[in-house]
């Protein structure tokens, strides 16, 4: 690999980095929601950005209502949408339908809980995203920064290579 | 389209709706029966991809008891537990928790709105009226006390489903399922509380700390924008002839 495709790569890595922060920054008031950390690594092909899921939860809000529930510790809802696709989410926010069933806010039925060992479920509460608004602001200017100083390197490359194509041989 | 901007320009979106919801909430902080309202919001999930920012799902009604307090109207009632009072405008149905009614020239009870609660008429004779916790309504007439009607609360299955007609007044949908109706009183049912009203059931100082986070989360999302443009600025500027 040459310089200007290790620089444009930290540059994409950067743009990476940003997708994952303003996501996370979207979701922030989203209940449940498990931010993604972005994890940077050098490989054959320049910098990579793995997403990773984050493992620790949101802090609980009290709601009052009879069917929100908020998992402490490790677990999962089960839910099923209308074609039938069971998907786990940690949003607790159901509602009663008018056959009884308990639907998420997306019209999902809650159809099983899986709990990690020690967990439990508590009713009337909700578990907020666990975004960090903060530490997101800091991702966004970092990123912005890293891909500004890797377009540095890609125009002093450019610029050296500008000259010797055009000025090393040049006869006066 | 460009991944960073669509969701930030999302997660914009979705706190001016939470700011939406925020300041209808507090407009209506005075509204006797009202009922704030909260904002749900989802990750926007393509199947088998992260998502593209978030969602509003939806927005429901809370119906969480707004406090009582005495207010010796002559017609106030405030229900204490779940239901609603059934009141019509002479052509559909509608339900609310908001009791200040006023005695109307044919002596039906009725709202501000001019809904009328379904099934009391207070006769011409009567000095004065009373509710009792079971719904049992007397007046006081001249030749005596005299019961004219048992008021029934409506409830439904799915009462957050319910449509909102301006805070306070309700009508069902397919969703919400009809309205069934409940005897008050009993020893875990709803009570009639005579002489005092609802208030709502918005917290101001609760509300004034949701627009602070609403407005903070609304900046970072902006800040979000302002970072991819500024990188596209510069992907732009790379080739300089």
């Amino acid at each position: 690999m040459d310089g200007i495709a290790w620089a444009s790569s930290a540059m994409v890595a950067a743009r990476t980095r940003l997708d994952i922060a303003t996501e996370n920054l979207a979701n922030v008031s989203s209940d449940g929601f498990h931010a993604a950390l972005a994890r940077g690594r050098l490989t054959a092909a320049g910098v990579e950005i793995a997403r990773v899921a984050t493992r620790d939860h949101g802090a609980l809000r009290h709601t009052g209502r009879p069917y929100d529930f908020a998992i402490v510790g490790d677990g999962a809802f089960a839910v099923r949408a209308a074609d039938g696709r069971v998907s786990a989410t940690r949003n607790g926010a159901f509602e009663r339908d008018r056959d009884g069933l308990l639907r998420d806010t997306q019209g999902r039925e809650l159809v099983g809980t899986t709990l990690g060992p020690g967990a439990t479920v508590r009713t009337g509460y909700l578990e907020t995203s666990n975004v960090n608004a903060i530490d997101e602001m800091v991702d966004v200017l970092t990123s912005q920064r890293s891909f500004e100083s890797a377009e540095k390197v890609v125009s002093a490359i450019d610029g050296v290579r500008e000259k010797n194509a055009n000025d090393v041989a040049r006869v006066k | 389209m460009d991944r960073a901007l669509f969701a930030a320009a999302t997660g914009m979106a979705a706190q001016q709706q939470n700011l939406d919801t925020i300041a209808n909430n507090l407009a209506n902080g005075d509204v006797v029966g009202f009922k704030g309202s909260e904002n749900e919001f989802a990750a926007l999930a393509a199947p088998g991809e992260p998502g593209v920012g978030t969602v509003r799902t939806a927005e429901h009604a809370l119906f969480k008891q707004g406090k009582l307090e005495r207010s010796n109207g002559p017609f106030d009632v405030a229900i204490d537990g779940e239901g609603f009072f059934v009141v019509g405008d002479g052509h559909r149905r509608a339900y609310t928790r908001a009791g200040e009614f006023s005695r109307a020239a044919d002596g039906t009870l009725q709202n501000a709105q001019g809904w009328r609660l379904v099934g009391v008429r207070i006769p011409g004779d009567a000095q004065s009226a009373n509710v009792a916790e079971d719904g049992a309504v007397t007046v006081t007439t001249s030749a005596g006390i005299r019961t004219i009607a048992h008021l029934q609360l409506a409830q439904f299955p799915a009462p957050e489903r319910l449509q909102s007609v301006d805070g306070a007044l309700f009508t069902p949908t397919p969703a919400s399922g009809n309205a069934h109706l409940v005897t008050p009183g009993g020893s875990d049912g709803p009570k009639l509380r005579y002489g005092m009203l609802e208030q709502s059931n918005v917290s101001i100082i609760e509300s004034m700390m949701q627009i602070l986070t609403a407005q903070r989360a609304y900046e970072a999302n902006a800040k979000g924008i302002q970072a991819a443009d500024e990188m596209l600025r510069i992907a732009n500027n790379l080739q300089r002839g």
